[in-house]
């Protein structure tokens, strides 16, 4: 489904001299697999997404989906950010019918649509509500919406409950891997948080900071559906989060020119 | 919402209108009494400027006057908009754009636009042209700056979800930069009235034929200093009419931006 082959990016810096964000990445990802990226803070996990989001070009490498090569965003990839990035002058229902009215759907059948997708996530009667008028975890669950209305075959999500507090947070891994279970999209996942990634994914990919390389490609062999009371008394769901744990688990910082 | 919050808001509605009122009496009155204890015949006591509004509102002539200066302060409005808010937003989502523009804006911002106005007056008269020109210049220096701020701060991944959508270039800076734009738009639109009012009044002390600072000056000119204040009093409750009108238009279309605390969603 997605197969990214020797990707590398380089930022330029001010003042010249050039960064090393990622180096020499190659993972593929099958078709209705949950992979998440996981990784400290600074080591091109996102920029990985945004590549293959094609929001950003790469230095070099390559990546396909589906056998085509990426030239740029499509509605094949939704992507759902950290920051909601909702639009804040349309309603909740404008902003889940927008991708829809994109398309070119007629108005009723992209509210109706709409409207069955925010009962969906939980936010029935909020349809005529702003963003602003919203608290974080709603904001998410809207931009989710969002992005679900046009169907795109792979979802990209770059650390989307990062801003949440641990309880929203908690409430929003549940009702992702309920949507998830119900049609199985492609997700690639980019998360910071060790129980989330081993919680929600079928594998791991472990990424080391600067330049980001792929460290260790760990398989979460945890049977679904998962329930998280359940998940986290299992001993196999503990080893494996320690054995994350103590992989991402920085050396010293180092001092580089 | 505490008791205490509860009840200032309840006092900030009931009277909305009362503290701006105050003041503006305050001020009469102070005019009143300086004026008395001075009794200088260049400045009239605020009662007998008041006394003169009638004549001028009633006045045919001078009423026509007054109106065709805000048909000329609307013109230039509207077009230094329709120009400034394009130009301000290509700017602000693209550098080329915003170095080959920015010096020239570097350049005419600290100039005083009625300043220009004799050497207007030069290229296009003593008519309508040259008027509109200064009002047009004053306006969309602002809102050239505002629509500027206001594209470059859009959000990156607004734009990236709408190109995942499939929305080309042009849509995006039409559908999601303008109204991701539009509070900052309207604070430089909003300072655009304002010297909109300038430069109207200026254009017409500069270059008399018609219009409320063609009044102003000719009777100052005449000594005439009640119809003076009056006009002064005309000029400043139009300026507070549009800020009113503006600030309403802008509840309007951006009541989105501010966070409405009336509809409190319960946390989820």
């Amino acid at each position: 489904m997605i197969a990214i082959s020797g990707v590398t990016k380089t930022f330029q810096r001010r003042g010249g001299g050039t960064h090393l964000a990622i180096d020499s990445i190659d993972l593929q990802v099958a078709e209705g697999e949950f992979v998440s990226i996981l990784g400290p803070s600074g080591c091109g996990k996102s920029t990985l997404l945004y590549i293959v989001g094609g929001f950003v070009p790469p230095s070099r490498g390559s990546i396909t989906v589906s056998g085509r090569p990426v030239t740029g965003p499509g509605p094949d990839r939704g992507p759902v950010f950290q920051e909601f990035a909702l639009f804040p002058w349309k309603t909740v229902l404008g902003n889940v019918a927008y991708g829809l009215r994109e398309a070119g759907m007629r108005k009723r059948e992209a509210e109706r649509q709409a409207e069955a997708l925010i009962a969906r996530v939980g936010l029935k009667g909020y349809e005529s509500f702003y963003p602003k008028e919203l608290s974080g975890g709603m904001k998410q669950r809207v931009a989710i919406a969002r992005t679900l209305a046009y169907n795109p075959a792979i979802l990209l999500m770059d650390e989307p409950f990062g801003a949440l507090d641990a309880h929203t947070r908690v409430r929003l891994q549940n009702e992702l891997l309920e949507l998830w279970e119900r049609d199985r999209k492609t997700v690639l996942f980019v998360t910071h948080a060790v129980d989330e990634a081993v919680f929600l994914s079928d594998r791991v990919v472990v990424m080391s900071r600067q330049p980001g390389r792929i460290k260790a490609i760990v398989d979460i062999d945890l049977p679904r559906p998962r329930h998280r009371d359940e998940l986290l008394l299992q001993s196999r769901y503990q080893h494996l989060v320690i054995e994350l744990e103590r992989m991402i688990e920085d050396p010293p910082e180092e001092i580089r020119p | 919402m505490t008791a205490a919050a509860l009840a200032t808001r309840t006092r900030a509605t009931l009277l909305p209108g009362l503290p701006p009122l105050l003041a503006c009496l305050a001020l009469l009155l102070a005019w009143q009494l300086y004026a008395r204890t001075l009794s200088m015949g260049g400045i009239p006591d605020a009662l007998s400027t008041i006394r003169e509004l009638p004549a001028i509102l009633g006045d045919r002539e001078s009423l026509a006057d007054i109106l065709d200066s805000i048909r000329r302060m609307a013109i230039g409005f509207a077009i230094a908009l329709a120009f400034s808010v394009p130009l301000g937003l290509f700017m602000g989502r693209s550098r080329t754009v915003a170095a080959m523009v920015n010096p020239l804006l570097m350049i005419t911002y600290p100039v005083p636009k009625a300043a220009l106005m004799p050497i207007i007056m030069l290229w296009f008269g003593v008519g309508d042209a040259s008027k509109l020109l200064v009002i047009v210049l004053g306006v969309s220096l602002p809102v050239i700056y505002h629509a500027y701020q206001g594209a470059r701060a859009v959000e990156e991944k607004m734009l990236w979800s709408a190109r995942a959508m499939g929305m080309s270039g042009p849509a995006r800076l039409a559908r999601i930069v303008l109204p991701a734009s539009l509070p900052e738009i309207l604070v430089g639109c909003r300072t655009g009235i304002v010297l909109a009012l300038i430069t109207m009044i200026t254009s017409e002390m500069i270059a008399r034929q018609t219009g409320a600072g063609n009044i102003l000056f000719n009777a100052l000119d005449m000594a005439q200093y009640e119809t003076v204040y009056a006009m002064i009093l005309v000029i400043s409750a139009l300026g507070i009419v549009l800020d009113m009108l503006f600030e309403y238009v802008r509840g309007l279309l951006t009541g989105w931006a501010e966070p409405r605390h009336d509809l409190l969603a319960p946390s989820l």
